[in-house]
């Protein structure tokens, strides 16, 4: 512009008064987007019910999954076919065994699907082996799959210790057993050995004594935790989405929350559909990353809308779609610099960080890039056509209210 | 400058300044902290446990199980009530629960029709509290009686609490740094930092059991264990202060009211517990502890003569008969009282129609000695039996001074039998364990990543934005700063997820200022002067910044109210980090704009951003 200061110079990577065609080639992005959608929830559907390495819809973490993580170190170099070996051997047969983190360790991530030490068939040999212990018969064994703790029920009192020794006979170890309730009840509590504890047992005894460096870490979740928490992660992203959507109704109008809350559903599922595809881990921290990208891909969506609101109505005589072309290209350096720098911040946490924050900058990668994508290419061409529709039915309805009107200046209106 | 100026300098100096206080005790270590951060300012950032390693466990207390059993309790309560005072000789007890519609019933059918007749008003007027009465058929002979509903509520919350409070008093017990234990839902999530992995299996074993209330006898017996294990017992003189895991032997004597017979109890004390138990474990041959007998120990000594507290406690022994013959579940309620004839507070209790007959074979057996009243391997008190004791009871209290002291004592044992009337089992719903090597690693790897991606901004708005670009780093810093210092004052604990937040934070902090200074960039285009420019891009901005930093708020609150553990440590710092990212990098770094464009009218005529 001619008024411009002459000394005043930007480092611009978007030039000014750019004038990127964004609208006019709406169809082919949205096409894009449907594409990527659909390949996301095929994606997902393939990895349930084709690909059979895989046998899930996503790779749920151990959080959803319900089961164990075990992270073990090994004093020295182990094979992991060893490993798995020694696991099934065990009766851990759907262990599952892969390297971990740094290289020159050797530490092993060990997943069981089990929670407890004690498996159904192992109930089932108690209930045969241990139906009449002395002269005592059982009356009832209480355990609910997943438990660290047994319940059995005898007709005559017995001592907790000869209990516990029946049931290390059977390969079931116990931390304790103990009277429970009332005396007459003959019910005894038997807490369980921890499943860390006698995964290191099994692995010193197969493969040797002080095999086990240590056991820096170890996950469980109960099967019906892990399932009561998917169905809360899923609540709250719906929470999410439907009061950002208020929000925007409020803020703006009624015209800009359709478009918002599809471009975040679409954010929302191409980073699932991620996840599908690359088939990592999908745990609570990314169910996190994901609300966050919500965040983030909905604050990317309200700057480019409150310049459309803006611009619109400053230039009340041009059509809405170039309106919306133009703010979109003014606010087009903005939309860069932010998703590069977050990108590059998030990345640099992809390659450098560990575990948790690893997982969660894969998400946000994804997302930041998907989010930015949505409020350009499918928040605002959603707008234009609510507007179309909105000023379409406005101009209805202004010329049916135009007859009525002189109706009403007729004294036979009833 | 102008005047306004000063006035947010003071202010925003001022904030900054408490910042900094707040932020001392988590940086600087205590002996080098100055006195009045150790009067004012003690609250301090914790590490979270994935990154100082530890124990999170969440149990569930399996509250249906508790009010099943309070019902099993009931049926068969009525059952012997019907038998015994009501002569019915054949009735069939069935229970049917749908836990769901919150319906526990009791159907009764009576072989001779008739007999339905004798569950009459006064027998359903002694339950009215617990049971209601749903149908009853007289043809069939059957008859359907409902747990009432809030005896429901109560015994769930009843359970809840009480396994909440086993769990407290079993942490206290383990002495762990700074345990948290929250309830959510039915859920008891507890956090044990600091711990080492080679204790993780012990501790869960100690709070995962089921908390149990027994009644066992003490046997003062003619067979006199004790007083051969007191022969055994290393001499040592009797004057010397009792050191750390010394033994003692005591004795103490009391008459039988009614016939003034003598009992003498001996018994061996010491500081330590597990002194005492290791010298029992130690005995053998004729001195090994006879297999339907055990040892049980009290901490005594809280309290002196006057029932004030003394500072030294110790533990001291009972030889107890083995088995319990009554054990919490049978009792129905348990209060303080007072004692009509003395005034002095006691405790009164109620057992349920099985308990009261046992009691009153158990007390009547054994009148003139003492029963221990046991809750989780401890004993709780030991008062001696004074007579023979049916559906009612009550413990008095010892005979010092203080009438508060002994309510304070009243009221201890109150909330021991009645959490011991009610034990719902714990079910261990997550683990995650921890060890400190993890947690160092990952501290390392997590001040890597933040270093490089807090680098890589710096640089960047430096090179893209110049001066303007270190107004937005100066305000980030600042941000962080504040950030901490709230987190310190909420006491909050810092995790990984917590780190990724912080870097987040971080995005959305440059986020503003690149939003404000494209603003200011395009103001400036259009020709006007740099003072205009700066305020009406920092004013035309405002709104846009502040929709983004709601938006991103929403999920965040969404993110809080859904998440645990981790997951939460995120969301507070993202929460926070959003409250502050507003105030630093709108309000500070537009005030650091005014001093740099400088005063209006005498502004520079052009602007490095």
């Amino acid at each position: 512009m001619a008024t411009q200061n002459q000394d005043q110079k930007f480092f611009e990577v978007i030039k000014p008064h750019s004038n990127y065609e964004f609208i006019g080639r709406t169809k082919y992005w949205i096409g894009l987007s449907i594409v990527l959608t659909i390949l996301s929830a095929v994606m997902i559907f393939l990895n349930a019910y084709v690909i059979k390495s895989r046998g899930h819809f996503l790779n749920w973490g151990v959080d959803f999954r319900g089961g164990s993580e075990i992270l073990v170190e090994f004093a020295h170099d182990v094979d992991v076919q060893k490993i798995r070996e020694a696991l099934a051997e065990s009766g851990f047969h759907d262990a599952d065994v892969v390297k971990y983190g740094d290289p020159a360790k050797w530490n092993y991530l060990v997943r069981v699907g089990a929670v407890s030490v004690l498996s159904e068939k192992q109930t089932k040999a108690i209930r045969e082996s241990m139906a009449k212990v002395g002269d005592a018969s059982l009356r009832r064994l209480d355990w609910t799959e997943g438990g660290d703790k047994l319940y059995l029920r005898y007709d005559k009192p017995l001592e907790p210790s000869v209990i516990q020794n029946s049931l290390k006979a059977l390969g079931v170890s116990a931390n304790q057993v103990q009277g429970f309730g009332r005396a007459d009840d003959n019910t005894y509590e038997v807490t369980l050995v921890g499943l860390d504890t006698e995964i290191r047992r099994h692995l010193e005894t197969k493969l040797g004594a002080g095999a086990v460096a240590a056991i820096p870490k170890v996950d469980s979740v109960g099967a019906k935790a892990g399932n009561q928490l998917k169905v809360d992660g899923a609540k709250s992203l719906i929470y999410a989405i439907l009061l950002i959507m208020v929000y925007i109704a409020f803020r703006f109008d009624l015209r800009y929350g359709p478009g918002t809350v599809v471009a975040l559903l679409h954010d929302a599922v191409i980073t699932i559909g991620a996840f599908a595809i690359t088939y990592k881990e999908f745990s609570l921290t990314t169910v996190a990353a994901v609300l966050t990208i919500i965040g983030f891909s909905m604050n990317d969506t309200v700057v480019v809308f409150d310049r459309i609101r803006e611009n619109a109505a400053r230039y009340r005589d041009r059509r809405f779609d170039r309106v919306v072309n133009q703010s979109i290209n003014e606010t087009l350096s903005r939309t860069i610099l932010t998703s590069a720098t977050v990108f590059f911040v998030t990345l640099a946490m992809n390659i450098w960080g560990v575990g948790v924050i690893r997982d969660f900058a894969f998400a946000m990668n994804v997302g930041v890039i998907v989010g930015t994508y949505s409020s350009i290419f499918i928040a605002s061409p959603i707008l234009i056509w609510l507007n179309e529709k909105f000023t379409a039915n406005q101009r209805k309805q202004q010329r049916q209210s135009r007859r009525p009107q002189r109706e009403d200046d007729d004294p036979e209106g009833l | 400058m102008e005047r306004g100026w000063w006035w947010k300098a003071a202010l925003y100096g001022l904030v900054t300044v408490l910042a900094v206080l707040y932020l001392v005790p988590t940086v600087v270590p205590e002996e080098k902290q100055p006195r009045f951060i150790k009067n004012f300012f003690q609250k301090k950032i914790q590490l979270g446990l994935d990154l100082q390693g530890g124990l999170h466990l969440v149990y569930n207390v399996n509250v249906g199980k508790a009010v099943s059993d309070k019902v099993d309790r009931l049926s068969s309560d009525v059952e012997d009530r019907l038998r015994k005072d009501r002569g019915v000789t054949d009735v069939n007890v069935v229970r049917a629960d749908k836990p769901e519609e919150s319906h526990y019933d009791i159907i009764l059918t009576f072989k001779n029709p008739a007999d339905q007749a004798k569950v009459d008003d006064a027998l359903l007027k002694e339950y009215r509290k617990s049971l209601d009465l749903i149908s009853r058929d007289p043809a069939k002979g059957e008859v359907r009686l409902r747990l009432d509903p809030d005896q429901i509520d109560e015994v769930r919350d009843y359970a809840l609490r009480q396994g909440i409070e086993t769990i407290r008093n079993r942490v206290d017990k383990l002495g762990v740094a700074e345990p948290t234990i929250i309830k959510k839902g039915t859920d008891i999530i507890v956090e044990l930092p600091g711990l080492k992995p080679a204790d993780f299996e012990r501790i869960k074993n100690i709070i995962g059991r089921t908390a149990q209330l027994e009644f066992k006898i003490v046997d003062d017996g003619p067979t006199e264990y004790m007083k051969k294990v007191a022969g055994a017992v290393p001499k040592r003189d009797a004057k010397a202060a009792l050191g750390p895991t010394d033994i003692d032997v005591g004795t103490e004597a009391w008459n039988e009211e009614d016939n003034n017979k003598q009992h003498e109890d001996v018994y061996l004390r010491s500081k330590s517990r597990e002194a005492l138990q290791k010298f029992f474990a130690g005995l053998t041959g004729e001195l090994a502890i006879p297999p339907d007998h055990e040892i049980g120990y009290e901490e005594m000594g809280g309290r002196g003569e006057n029932g004030e507290q003394t500072p030294d406690k110790y533990w001291r022994t009972y030889y107890l008969h083995k088995r319990a013959a009554l054990t919490g579940e049978y009792l129905t309620n348990a209060d303080q009282t007072w004692d009509q004839s003395t005034g002095r507070p006691e405790v009164a209790y109620e057992f349920d129609h099985q308990g009261a007959a046992i009691s009153e074979r158990l007390t009547g057996d054994n009148i003139g000695r003492k029963m221990a009243v046991i809750l989780d391997d401890r004993i709780k008190t030991a008062p001696v039996i004074k007579s023979r004791i049916g559906s009612r009871g009550r413990i008095t209290l010892g005979s010092y001074g203080d009438p508060f002291a002994l309510q304070e004592e009243a009221k201890e044992i109150v909330a021991v039998l009645r959490s011991g009337a009610l034990p719902a089992p714990l079910t261990k719903s997550f683990e995650t364990q921890v060890g400190p090597t993890m947690g160092k690693d990952s501290i390392e790897k997590a001040k890597l990543a933040m270093g490089i991606g807090a680098a890589a901004v710096i640089i960047f708005m430096l090179l893209y934005y110049r001066v303007s670009g270190l107004i937005a780093i100066l305000a980030m810093l600042l941000n962080m700063l504040y950030m901490m210092a709230i987190l310190a004052g909420f006491e909050a604990s810092l995790t990984l997820p917590g780190i990724a937040g912080l870097v987040l934070t971080v995005g959305m902090a440059v986020d503003a200022n690149i939003i404000i200074y494209e603003r200011i960039r395009e103001e400036l285009r259009l020709g006007k002067s740099v003072r205009t420019a700066v305020d009406a891009g920092f004013q035309r901005a405002f709104w846009t910044v502040f929709d983004a930093h709601v938006t991103n708020f929403v999920a965040g609150v969404v993110l809080y109210s859904y998440g645990s553990g981790p997951i939460r440590g995120f969301a507070v710092t993202l929460l926070v980090g959003i409250i502050t990212n507003l105030f630093t990098s709108y309000w500070v770094s537009h005030w650091m704009f005014d001093a740099v464009v400088g005063r209006r009218g005498a502004a520079k005529p052009t602007l490095s951003i």
